[in-house]
């Protein structure tokens, strides 16, 4: 004989807690649809856009004369319009996308006023719009991660505080007792980013201070960008949706907390290892590389939990297009930050430093870590904003092959490429001994720049298949978008058919 | 961790459970696992070491690279106890610095130290600059205005102060270097002024106002 409370559970299926949490996340995801598909679009726009600038400024590279006679499309300008067209349109449009649908879950709040949400990211894009038209028309400021013109910037500002202060009201509207680890990073990124962006801007550009205290602040700026803002934005979404495609709880709450706290206090100190050698005072470039060796605890400290909370489901690994991104991604952190810190030391830096090495770094971050998370998380999001599923899963397939083989080819080539330009360019005592290159001793010049560019020409065929999973992503989110509602099919789009549901929810 | 009883909410409760075709949308929903919880299992005892090692290593590092914590150091391998050892100060040639700072005199003096016939007097030659050091130093302070009288010649300009309350300020370093540039260069021969002297002669002048040709005279 059923007890009363399970015999009334069994007559109304929505009497348990479980199926009103799920009620109610329908209505918050249905809350975050208009902003989130917008900023989403949006940064499947500018991954398109700031592939195509990667792709003419990798050509360049190897093959200075490809669209030479274009004052717009020169190195300097297309390069730095790359940068900026991945980093703030579809980094950061994805970032707020992922951070406020999480931020609006976690917190089971729904979203309000999303109109003007919407007209915040509307002024955002309109913002990386003009700063990358008058990058190209030749007002860049030069200053490495801040060169959008000053007519460009105010109106960035103006947006993101908007865009932060309405993931803060749905934090504060909440109803959870608890907040999840994933929120502790977002809240974090939210107040840090706009710290870091209104000091450098004021402190560089509106009234820039003197000497090497500008250098100082200008990759204080840049090195945290990365590590306050995408690193955080990343691992909240990694936090999330391992457990959640996995249906298992987050190893340890402890290592969560260790490596939260660990990242908050050391990586604001870690960017002035980019001036090693530099006219720093050493007890500066000593704090910077001391605190690069302390995130190797965040670093180790958040591995271990995310590897402890895959034990035992690696399977999943083979339906699930979300766990495959978000692992593939997980993984890329915690390899490029141990790489990051081994940049640190300061014999290693004398020789890396300044080469394609550092370039392969960057890309390790932000593509193999923070854009595969990105993709994954958008794989997730989607289905729920648009109550639709992913046209094709070969699509997905050649979207994860394709980046995945390419951002490895791209990290391994540049890294070996960087390290023999680095030796011929300081060392080429060691570079004579290891076979690098014959005859004298300093190394001209030209032959250092010679010896990249079967590297660099390698650099390009792997830009090439990134470019192909690109594509076949935009076609597939299109598609997606585009397509009818179907309510007959309910089956995710998996990458083939689990034995059993019970492995993978995607 | 237990799973806390939620309070139903009556209206998302009617809404879930009356609609049967949200119920069919919802399908992507109903089948998405529960949201994500924390285990709780304890940090191993190997990490926590680990942690403390690295932050024994990172400071050791730090105190050891701190380059006594100056502005100036750029070097990791600078140590303040050898590095008082072995430095010599750099001697620092007066002429070469004068002729540095003389570009600001040479606009009324000239650069051939030759100045302009009837208003800005030469220094080559003249008594005033190879001759007493009190009063050299002392135009260079305060300024001179008025006429003047050089090797026979009349001169009636205006020079400015170099010293305190002049819009230069220069240190006596400075002015130490740029007299006795001009008292060694275009064949002038006379002695170097050192910085001590501009120094001792600075201390017990109070004036802030130029000189003229009379009240130098009268002094000494």
């Amino acid at each position: 004989m059923a007890s009363v409370p399970t015999l009334v559970s069994s007559l109304n299926p929505a009497t348990t807690s479980d199926d009103v949490k799920r009620a109610e996340l329908s209505e918050i995801d249905a809350s975050t649809k208009w902003p989130a598909l917008f900023l989403l679009a949006s940064a499947v726009g500018w991954l398109l856009i700031g592939t195509l600038f990667a792709l003419i400024s990798s050509f360049k590279m190897h093959s200075p004369d490809f669209l030479g006679n274009y004052e717009w499309l020169t190195f300097g300008r297309v390069r730095t319009a790359h940068l900026n067209a991945v980093t703030y349109g579809w980094s950061v449009n994805a970032s707020f996308a992922v951070a406020f649908w999480l931020m609006a879950r976690l917190s089971r709040s729904v979203l309000r006023h999303a109109g003007l949400l919407i007209v915040a990211a509307v002024f955002w894009n309109i913002g990386v719009t003009v700063g990358i038209f008058g990058i190209l028309a030749g007002d860049s400021t030069s200053i490495e991660w801040l060169e959008m013109p000053v007519y460009a910037t105010p109106l960035l500002f103006l947006a993101y505080a908007l865009v932060g202060a309405w993931a803060v009201i749905t934090f504060r509207f909440g109803k959870s007792p608890h907040i999840y680890v994933s929120q502790w990073y977002i809240l974090a990124a939210l107040f840090w980013f706009p710290w870091l962006y209104s000091v450098a801007e004021i402190m560089i550009i509106f009234a820039p201070a003197g000497g090497t205290v500008q250098a100082l602040v200008n990759w204080w700026f840049a090195h945290n960008v990365l590590g306050l803002w995408f690193t955080p934005i990343g691992l909240a979404a990694i936090y999330y949706f391992l457990p959640k495609v996995l249906g298992k709880p987050i190893h340890s709450y402890y290592l969560s907390v260790i490596g939260f706290w660990s990242l908050a206090i050391f990586y604001n100190w870690a960017g002035v290892h980019h001036l090693i050698g530099g006219p720093v005072p050493v007890w500066v470039q000593s704090a910077g590389i001391a605190a690069s060796f302390m995130m190797i605890i965040p670093v180790i400290v958040t591995a271990i939990n995310h590897h402890m909370t895959m034990v035992g489901s690696f399977g999943a690994l083979k339906y699930s297009p979300t766990l495959r991104f978000i692992v593939f991604g997980a993984v890329s952190y915690t390899l490029t930050s141990l790489q990051g810190s081994s940049m640190a030391i300061r014999s290693w830096a004398e020789v890396t430093h300044f080469t394609h090495y550092t370039v392969a770094h960057a890309h390790w971050g932000m593509y193999a870590f923070f854009t595969m998370v990105m993709f994954g998380s958008i794989y997730y999001i989607m289905p729920r904003l648009l109550l639709k599923e992913w046209p094709s899963a070969k699509l997905i397939s050649v979207h994860f092959w394709a980046t995945a083989v390419g951002i490895t080819l791209y990290v391994a080539d540049l890294s070996i490429g960087g390290v023999i330009q680095g030796l011929l360019l300081n060392t080429p005592v060691l570079a004579h001994k290891f076979g690098l290159q014959q005859g004298t001793d300093p190394v001209p010049f030209l032959d250092t720049v010679k010896a990249t560019i079967p590297y660099l020409k390698w650099r390009s065929y792997a830009g090439i298949l990134i470019t192909i999973g690109h594509v076949a992503f935009a076609v597939n989110f299109v598609w997606m978008v585009a397509r009818s509602v179907q309510t007959t099919k309910t089956e995710p789009t998996l990458f083939r058919s689990p034995p059993e549901m019970e492995v993978t929810a995607q | 961790m237990s799973d806390e009883p939620i309070k139903p909410n009556p209206q998302i409760e009617q809404a879930a459970a009356s609609d049967e075709s949200i119920q069919k949308v919802h399908a992507i929903l109903l089948r998405e696992k529960p949201e994500p919880k924390e285990g709780y299992t304890p940090m191993p005892l190997l990490l926590l070491g680990f942690i403390t090692a690295m932050i024994f290593g990172c400071t050791l590092y730090f105190v050891h690279y701190r380059g006594g914590f100056s502005p100036l150091v750029y070097d990791e391998r600078y140590d303040p106890s050898t590095a008082a050892a072995t430095t010599q100060v750099e001697k620092v040639d007066p002429v070469a610095q004068g002729k540095r700072l003389f570009q600001t005199c040479a606009a009324c003096h000239q650069a051939t130290g030759m100045g302009v016939p009837g208003m800005y007097p030469p220094l080559v030659g003249s008594e005033w600059v190879v001759g007493s050091e009190e009063h050299l130093v002392r135009i260079m302070l305060n300024g001179l205005a008025g006429p003047l009288k050089v090797e026979g010649k009349d001169y009636n300009g205006n020079m400015p102060a170099f010293g305190p309350g002049g819009g230069y300020n220069w240190s006596d370093e400075k002015i130490s270097y740029v007299v006795t540039y001009i008292r060694q260069e275009w064949g002038n021969k006379a002695g170097e002024i050192t910085a001590g002297k501009v120094k001792e002669i600075r201390e017990k002048n109070t004036r802030m106002t130029p000189w003229s040709a009379a009240e130098l005279e009268a002094i000494k």
